[in-house]
């Protein structure tokens, strides 16, 4: 297994002041992955995880600067430690870059005569986006296209954008050498021959390697709970699940959609312990649902594989794909 | 020949783009092919038309060859046999030097295929082959045990080529007889087997595994055929009528036997909307109880739906 596992981090949704004090980081997930990983015997693993109340994101309070954030799907993808990257190199990073995907564009692929000539890289740090002080800045990349005429030249529109992060990752910077920087989870959203070509570069200058991220059942089942647990005045979506029921020869998948008021209540009948959330209260929370559809239709959904959870805050997709759309105006 | 039929045939061909025209005079097989070698397909449609038409009534077409030609013409999915064998064979020999493929074209729009497995440096074994029963009109092949598991892959891939289909799925039907195959899954199956008892399936899956160690017993053995039962007794020996989804909107307070205190003073119910699909939705459904994804009996919410003929619900508490 990759020892690089990224930390799953969903930026925090904290940008709207209702939402005080809850980080979605998924810290000590990371954390007991990596010991059971490392560890041959099975070591029980901790059955809690505190809700940081505090982190790096909270004292910058521009929520505007990770609007752009919002309502994208982002694909997910773990990232091996990149060789001698500065971050007072950026503006070189975003020249070779630049000529980098002029030169793959040329390369025989489709061009459309005109705009794909006009690409503009550009790198830039994203301060705030870490949980501890000890994490690395995470960084932005983006491909904009310039437009040929200048009177359009406001209005640049971007192809294309992945960021980097370290959130949480205390664990993962132990045992990171010098001259390497550890940003293990890469997020991009837009054409994948573009991700594709970004991350053909970075393995090139940074010696570095993407695989991509999926999320297993039961990450999924962890978020479905943390986001149901968020108190909002306003709920934008329904909470929904998607199960895929491995049965032969036929596929069959069963979707199962809730009232997001329901769902809170439902979860805050299960969750008894404040400040924290624990193992048995999303297995609880999973379980009573189980339940619930047991009685009407007498399937086992916990004989079936999760594969998406969606909630008002944000949604997940098992092949490594998220979205949050949190309503920061509410 | 009547002057309907005539007419009919003559506006049947003139609908024929003629990109297509000698694809569905071979198909319809009525003008034989020395006859349509004497035709010049160059001319103008009309008079091709007209020159076929000739053809037609002196061959004393009737009205029922005249509604066959329509019949092919409406089939926009014209097969060709020669195509895809010689695209099978080509898959195949592109990626191993070493093959022995034979055709046979058998009835119904069926061809059976042969194909002898050799390797790289190994001439192909004739006495372990492989058979093919492609149905073309269908989206289904039968094949024979196959003793070399590293070439499936590549025989699932040259299938799916050949016949112009983007995957291949193996169904999980196995039987010794290609009749009881072809019933099932053409749906020409609608009654009970003479030595028809509830125990048969099971005992046929047990023991199609000729390799099977006596000292492996089946656990559970009483309740999976309960199982078997029950699901039979539910969803009847038949082919299952083909559905897509169902669609179930639950209004329903949240009860349970295991989790005492939860919702326990709420009055509301919990709303959910619940959407099951697949591509055969009643055979996914039957399928669980054996699979032991689900209990038996399965839910009558489910299993109605066929009576019913509902596949939107809205249920409430009482």
């Amino acid at each position: 297994m990759d020892p690089y596992d990224t930390p799953e981090s969903t930026p925090r949704h904290g940008a709207s002041s209702r939402l005080k004090g809850y980080f979605i980081g998924a810290t000590p997930l990371r954390k007991r992955l990596e010991s059971v990983r490392k560890q041959a015997s099975f070591v029980p693993t901790p059955p809690r995880r505190k809700i940081p109340q505090c982190s790096q994101l909270q004292e910058d309070n521009d929520p505007q600067k990770f609007a752009f954030l919002l309502h994208k799907q982002w694909t997910l993808y773990s990232l091996t430690p990149l060789y001698k990257f500065s971050y007072t190199n950026l503006k070189e990073y975003s020249r070779l870059l630049s000529a980098f995907i002029a030169a793959e564009k040329q390369k025989g692929l489709a061009v459309e005569v005109g705009e794909d000539f006009n690409i503009k890289v550009t790198f830039s740090t994203l301060l705030g986006m870490k949980g501890t002080q000890r994490d690395p800045e995470a960084f932005l990349v983006q491909i904009l296209s310039k437009s040929q005429l200048p009177s359009e030249n406001r209005g640049q529109k971007v192809l294309w954008t992945g960021w980097f992060c370290c959130v949480f990752g205390d664990s993962l910077l132990e045992t990171v050498p010098e001259d390497f920087t550890c940003v293990p989870l890469f997020l991009a959203n837009g054409a994948e021959t573009n991700t594709a070509i970004v991350g053909t570069w970075f393995q090139e200058t940074f010696d570095c390697h993407f695989s991509s991220l999926a999320i297993n059942a039961f990450n999924l089942s962890w978020m479905a709970a943390m986001w149901t647990a968020c108190k909002m005045d306003q709920y934008m979506a329904t909470t929904e699940f998607l199960w895929s029921v491995p049965c032969s020869p036929q596929s069959l998948d069963i979707s199962y959609a809730i009232h997001p008021e329901d769902a809170k209540a439902l979860w805050d009948s299960v969750h008894k312990t404040p400040g924290e959330v624990t193992q048995e209260e999303v297995d609880l929370f999973m379980d009573c649902l189980y339940s619930h559809f047991h009685r009407h239709f007498k399937i086992h959904l916990s004989a079936t594989r999760l594969v998406r959870v969606s909630t008002s805050v944000a949604s997940a997709h098992t092949d490594g794909k998220i979205k949050v759309s949190l309503n920061i105006s509410s | 020949m009547d002057e309907t039929v005539a007419e009919f045939i003559k506006r049947t061909i003139l609908k024929i783009p003629m990109t297509e025209m000698m694809t569905i005079l071979k198909a319809w097989d009525f003008l034989p092919e020395n006859q349509l070698q004497t035709v010049n397909f160059r001319q103008r449609k009309e008079s091709l038309v007209q020159d076929l038409v000739l053809l037609c009534e002196s061959k004393r077409a009737s009205l029922r060859d005249a509604a066959l030609l329509d019949i092919i013409c409406e089939d926009v999915d014209l097969f060709d046999m020669e195509r895809f064998k010689s695209s099978f064979e080509k898959i195949l020999r592109r990626a191993l030097k070493n093959v022995t493929v034979s055709f046979r074209d058998a009835e119904e729009n069926a061809v059976w295929i042969r194909i002898a497995w050799g390797t790289q440096y190994r001439k192909p074994n004739q006495y372990k082959p492989v058979y093919v029963v492609y149905y073309s009109q269908t989206p289904y092949a039968f094949t024979s045990f196959c003793h070399l598991k590293s070439n499936t892959p590549l025989l699932s891939q040259a299938l799916t080529v050949a016949s112009n289909h983007h995957k291949i799925v193996k169904m999980d039907l196995r039987s010794r007889y290609l009749d009881s195959l072809k019933a099932i899954v053409f749906k020409q199956y609608n009654q009970k087997f003479e030595t028809h008892n509830s125990t048969m399936p099971l005992q046929e899956t047990l023991e199609l595994d000729m390799h099977m160690d006596s000292r492996i017993i089946h656990e559970n053995k009483i309740e999976k055929e309960r199982v078997q039962r029950v699901t039979q007794e539910t969803f009847g020996d038949y082919p299952q009528p083909r559905l897509e989804f169902a669609q179930y909107k639950l209004e329903t307070k949240f009860r349970s036997d295991f989790h005492g205190g939860i919702l326990a003073e709420r009055k509301e119910p919990l709303r959910c909307l619940i959407k099951f699909s697949s591509p055969h939705l009643l055979e996914a459904l039957k399928s669980l109880a054996p699979a032991g994804i689900a209990d038996a009996p399965l839910s009558p919410l489910l299993t109605c739906i066929p009576n019913k003929g509902m596949n939107y619900f809205k249920i409430r508490d009482k």
